[in-house]
Formats: structure tokens, sequence, C-alpha cells
């Protein structure tokens, strides 16, 4: 039960989540919904794959992207927008912010200390390896959704085809 | 139908619809696409090369010899998913249809006038957007208040700096700012150091630019390499310009941080 809450709350706040990066770019009203079913479910699976099967963030991104990329083909079909309308901001809740900060953190901290070349030393690791998760995160999450749409293009590029609301 | 009389009228339609929908936010090989299913409609051939910029557009009735050739400057706008989306059907109803040339630029006016979602509301979503972000990355109730109210805060300056045709990255370095330095602030009062770095890692990530980013990957890998790479570094200088709004957040607050 506590297992199921988890999840539950996780794609909740992911949702939420979604919708509002999604609000940035004034998507159709009609989108909304798909927008927060991609994003609970992208950010459920990496949540699942980090935490239950011990795979690294990098990784589990990129599985979940692939995840969002696939399922935005027939969500886009229904909600007749571009399969891209609703999966960028579906995306957004995985954006590795922790990762971002303590990069720009370390950044700011290795200047400071660079006439201490130990202390220096440690926060250009840290920079390093912040800054490598941060870029892999970002760089599978992209590969990652926009492989389906490449492995099935004529699909991909028929959203819109029978849109009768325009 | 198109005629050696009216070929320039649909050539400035094309440059029109094909211009606007870059501006909109869309990725390189739908631009084309969608502009050569427009052309298809009118029985026009038409060829584009694309620039963040700039579109060159060539064009020519089928089964003639007779181009026109034209530079057209790409429009300034905001992204917009729900042009994106109409214009992209307007081309299927053309394609399939084949309507005249009044009646597409009628539908085309129509989907310009369609209103936007309230800037109030798209505020509210944001601000709950990045307090849910901040919940996903471990905070507890009151950063996610605080993150709320300091993302509100940014968001409505930029918003605002956007009325004011302000420049971009000013736009994003002080919205980047104003997030985090009103969530240093507040949070020295109310959170421990653990909670402190949560709020402020969250506070600016509504500003994150994920439609380039993924447009730029998408150009490039479908062979649009110039106008891809080209979103990429435009995404690029918008990170650059939150890291300086949040980097001088941190600079005043670096102790208190540590």
């Amino acid at each position: 039960m506590n297992i199921l809450l988890e999840f539950f709350v996780d794609g909740l706040f992911a949702a939420i989540a979604g919708i509002g990066f999604g609000a940035i770019s004034n998507p159709p009203r009609r989108a909304f919904l798909y927008i927060a079913i991609l994003a609970a479910g992208g950010h459920m699976l990496r949540h699942l794959l980090m935490n239950y099967f011990a795979m690294d963030i990098a990784f589990s991104s990129l599985f979940a992207g692939m995840l969002i990329g696939l399922l935005s083909m027939p969500l886009a079909y229904r909600a007749a927008t571009p399969s891209t309308v609703i999966y960028i901001p579906a995306l957004l809740p995985m954006i590795p912010g922790k990762f971002a900060y303590n990069t720009l953190f370390s950044i700011m901290m290795f200047l400071r200390t660079s006439h201490d070349p130990q202390l220096a030393d440690l926060y250009l690791t840290k920079f390093m390896s912040n800054g490598l998760i941060t870029f892999s995160v970002i760089f599978f999450l992209t590969i990652g959704s926009t492989l389906p749409v490449f492995i099935l293009p004529k699909q991909a590029y028929q959203m819109t085809r029978k849109n009768k609301v325009l | 139908m198109t005629t050696n009389e009216n070929i320039n009228e649909v050539v400035d339609f094309l440059c029109e619809y094909a211009s606007r929908l870059l501006s909109c936010g869309v990725h390189t090989s739908r631009v084309v696409r969608n502009t050569q299913r427009i052309a298809h409609s009118q029985n026009m051939w038409v060829t584009l090369e694309i620039f963040r910029s700039h579109i060159t557009l060539t064009a020519s009735i089928r089964g003639t010899n007779h181009y026109v050739t034209r530079l057209v400057e790409v429009p300034k706008a905001p992204i917009s998913f729900s042009r994106n989306s109409a214009l992209s059907s307007l081309s299927w109803i053309a394609y399939d249809n084949d309507p005249s040339l009044d009646e597409l630029k009628e539908k085309y006016q129509q989907i310009l006038e369609k209103p936007k979602l309230s800037p109030y509301l798209v505020l509210l979503l944001v601000a709950l957007a990045n307090m849910s972000f901040c919940k996903l990355f471990g905070g507890n109730p009151m950063a996610m208040a605080i993150v709320f109210l300091g993302t509100a805060l940014g968001f409505f300056l930029k918003q605002k700096m956007g009325q004011w045709k302000s420049n971009t990255f000013s736009t994003f370095i002080l919205s980047a700012f104003v997030a985090s330095v009103f969530c240093a602030t507040v949070a020295n009062y109310f959170l421990n150091p653990e909670q402190t770095v949560i709020a402020m890692s969250t506070s600016v990530l509504y500003l994150i630019p994920g439609v380039p980013l993924v447009n730029g990957v998408i150009d490039i890998i479908e062979g649009h390499i110039m106008i891809g790479a080209s979103r990429l570094i435009d995404a690029m200088l918008l990170i650059f310009s939150i890291a300086v709004g949040l980097g001088f957040t941190l600079s005043i607050f670096h102790d208190s941080l540590l």
C-alpha cells in the first residue's frame, strides 16, 4: 500500500509539474490531460528504475524518455496535436535540477577556493561529476523521447490530420 | 489554382505560413513538410532553406519552369503549441481538400486570432509546477510554499519583461535572480541547509528552455544541422543566463549555504 502511495504521489506531482511547464508554451487546452499522463508515466518509470532496480539516473531517464516518446504517439493522435506538443512538457519534470545547481555551486566554490589546491580539487571534481550527470540526463531524455518519432515517422507526422477542432 | 497572375500572392502566403510556423517553436522538418502540403494544394512545388532568423523559399507552378524565390524574416514570437497544432492541421486540410487560397487565408487568420491562455492562469500553473518539482526533489511543505512564491515572483517579472520587449537574456538573468534570491532569503529563516538547497535548486527550473533543446536535437538528427546547432546554442545561452542569475544569489548567500 505504501509503495502504491509512493508512486501515486510521484506521478501526481510530476503531472502537475508537466501541466505547469506546458502552460508556458500555450498548448491547446485538450493537450493538458495527455501532458499530465505522459509526465506522470515517465516520472514513475524513472522512480521505479532508480529505486527498485538500482539503475543510474541517466539510463533511467533514457528509458523514461523512450516511454514518453512511445506513449506520445497514440496520445497525440487522440489530442490531434503534434507529438512534440505533449511530450516536451512531459520531459521537463525530469530535469536534474539538484545536479545542475551543484554544478553551478561547485564552479563558484572552485573560484573562491582556488588559492587552496586541496579544496579547489574537491570542487573541480564535484563540478565535473555533477556537470556530467546533468548533461547525460538531459541528453538521454531528449534522445529517448525522440527515438520513437524516428522509428515510426509516417505515424508521427499525421497526428493533426483528423483534427476537426483546428 | 495558381496561375502566372497570382503566383506572387500564393508565394507570399507560403512565406507568411512558413515563417509563422517556425516562430512558434516547431522543428524544421515539420515546417518544410507543412509548407509543401499547402503548396501542393495550390498546385505548386516548393523547397525551403531554413535558418534561425530567415527562410529562403523557392516555388514554382507544377510542370512549369517559372520559379519565384523569396527571402523572408522569421518574426519574433513566443512559443505557442496551440498555434503549432492548428497550423499543422491547416496544412492537412489544405492537402486533403484543396481549398482556394482565399479559404486558406481566412482559416489562417482565424488561427492567428485565437485567444491565448490567461497570463494569470499560466502564472498560477507555473508556480504550482515548480512547487511540485520541489516535492519531487524531496522538499518539505515549507520549502514547497517558498518555491511557489519565489516562482510566482520570478515568472511575473518574466511576463512583464516580455511585455516590455526586454532582451531575452536579461529577462532570464533577472527572473532567475529574483526567484532564487527570494527563496534564499526566506529559506534562511525557515529551512534547514538541506531543504534550503532543494528550494534554491528548484526555484529557477521554470526557466529551462525545453523546446529549443528538444527541437535542436530533432533538427540535428534529421540533418538540419545549422538551425539545430543554432537552437542548441540559443538554449545553452539561456541556461547560462539562468546560471548567472542564480550565481548572483549564490554569491550573496554563499556563506549561509555552506
